[in-house]
Order: C-alpha cells, then sequence, then structure tokens
C-alpha cells in the first residue's frame, strides 16, 4: 500500500496533462508507505526542438544500446539527469527516501511496458551501489483523457506487481 | 587507480566488464584515459561541448559530481565511480 496525499495525485495528473502529448516524469518521496513531496522532472525528449528530434537516435540518447530496436522506438521520456541528481539530494537533505518514479502514458493503460521493465531492471542493477531504496514504478494513464488512471507497481526480476495506492488527505 | 563501474549499455566498449580500474586524479583524467582504453566511450558520456550529457550522471561513491567539482572533482584511491544512465521509459 502506497499512501499518497489527493494534492499530489492532482499534481501528477496536471504535470500529464500539460505535457500531453509528450509524457511527463517524476520523482516521489517520502517516508515508509508514504509520499510527502512530488518532483517534476523534465523529460528532455519533451524539450528537443524539432531538428533536436530529428537526430533523435534514441540508443545514443538514453545509452540503452542493449534494446531491441522496436525498444529503442518506443523510448518516450528520459529524465534529465541534472534535475533528477538535484531532487535527490534534496530527497537525502530532508531526511526522506525516494519512494518512486513517476511517467505518464498519454495513449496507453497504466502498466508498464516492456521498454518500461528492461529500463527498470537496469536502475535496479546500479541502485544498491549507490544505497537507494528500491523504488515503485507509478505510471498515470490519459488514455481515457476525462478518466486518468494512476497505478503503482514494484518491478522485481522483470515481473510488475501492483502495489495499491491510497490516497489521503 | 580508480574502480569505474560501467552501465550495462557501454559494456560492450569494455570487453563486457562491467567495472575496470582506471588511473586519474580526477574525473575528467579518468574519462580521458577510459576513452585511450576504450574507444568510444568518452563520446558516448560528452555531448559535442564536452560536457557531461544530459542522460548521464557519474558519482563519486554516492554523489554526484555535479555537487562536488563536476569534471574537476578530484579522486583518492579507493574512490569509486559509478557512470549511470538517468530513468527513461517508454509508452
Amino acid at each position: 500500500m502506497l499512501h499518497i496525499p489527493s494534492g499530489i495525485i492532482q499534481d501528477m495528473i496536471a504535470h500529464a496533462r500539460e505535457l500531453a502529448p509528450h509524457e511527463c516524469c517524476g520523482i516521489l518521496s517520502g517516508k515508509q508507505e508514504t509520499v510527502v513531496e512530488c518532483y517534476r522532472i523534465t523529460n528532455i525528449l519533451a524539450t528537443m526542438s524539432k531538428q533536436e528530434l530529428s537526430r533523435f537516435d534514441g540508443a545514443k540518447l538514453s545509452d540503452l544500446q542493449r534494446l531491441s530496436p522496436e525498444e529503442r522506438a518506443d523510448i518516450a521520456f528520459q529524465m534529465d539527469a541534472r534535475e533528477m541528481a538535484m531532487a535527490q539530494r534534496d530527497i537525502r537533505t530532508k531526511g526522506h527516501d525516494l519512494l518512486g518514479f513517476y511517467h505518464s502514458h498519454t495513449f496507453s493503460p497504466a502498466r508498464p511496458s516492456q521498454t518500461d521493465i528492461t529500463i527498470a531492471m537496469e536502475f535496479e542493477s546500479y541502485r544498491t551501489k549507490l544505497n537507494l531504496p528500491e523504488p515503485l514504478h507509478l505510471i498515470v494513464s490519459l488514455e481515457q483523457a476525462a478518466h486518468p488512471v494512476i497505478k503503482a507497481y514494484r518491478i522485481q526480476e522483470a515481473q510488475p506487481t501492483e502495489i495499491s495506492i491510497q490516497p489521503t488527505g | 587507480m580508480i574502480k569505474v563501474r560501467i552501465p550495462t549499455p557501454l559494456r560492450p566498449m569494455t570487453g563486457g566488464k562491467n567495472e575496470v580500474e582506471v588511473a586519474g586524479n580526477t574525473i575528467a583524467e579518468i574519462i580521458d584515459n577510459l576513452g585511450s582504453a576504450h574507444p568510444g566511450i568518452k563520446e558516448r558520456l560528452y555531448d559535442e561541448q564536452g560536457e557531461v550529457r544530459r542522460f548521464i550522471n557519474i558519482y563519486v561513491n554516492e554523489e554526484d559530481i555535479r555537487f562536488l567539482t563536476g569534471k574537476e572533482t578530484p579522486l583518492k584511491d579507493g574512490d569509486e565511480v559509478s557512470i549511470i544512465p538517468a530513468i527513461a521509459g517508454g509508452r
């Protein structure tokens, strides 16, 4: 069970809507199973000019050469590394933990794509060495625009397991 | 010598090794030497302006070099450098 203040749920939905049709992304922090803060992180794919995007090489951008061509073409968000690092520092300074990453699916359901799972596993291989807790992966789906859906997953050994979300306050 | 952790996507350039030992007193020297020993790797880490790419984090032990002194961050024996791509995902 993950407890998330309603205001943060609304903020994630607003973030997703603001960036649609691009995907949004961000970080949630808190203590144990309770989210206390949401950090919007720039999706650098969404800020690229058309000219930059025309030169876009998904593998180079994400440095994820191991992805299949289909998965590379599927890359829809890439966090700005500097902002991600700044958020992690702020989280540490406040004595919170990194609880999860969120991103939006503008046209598909709120479940991890194969690319999401592959990249989550990649992160998993680093995080223990950096002394980070295991993150949950949240997806905001705008598939039904009037009825956004947020779901949270734990991804272990390439298998996503849904964790229920309890809105608070 | 400094231990450098190599992320999966770059391991083809290090002969499959997930860690390599590199000489250098700063991050910049480590990356230069890494690039000499493993051609192509430096270009994956730096953009055309010679800055660390927007999707790459480099850590010394558990701290991002952006919060130390960037590429000039000094290193000492026993330090560990980790190269980590920022989180990405699909649709």
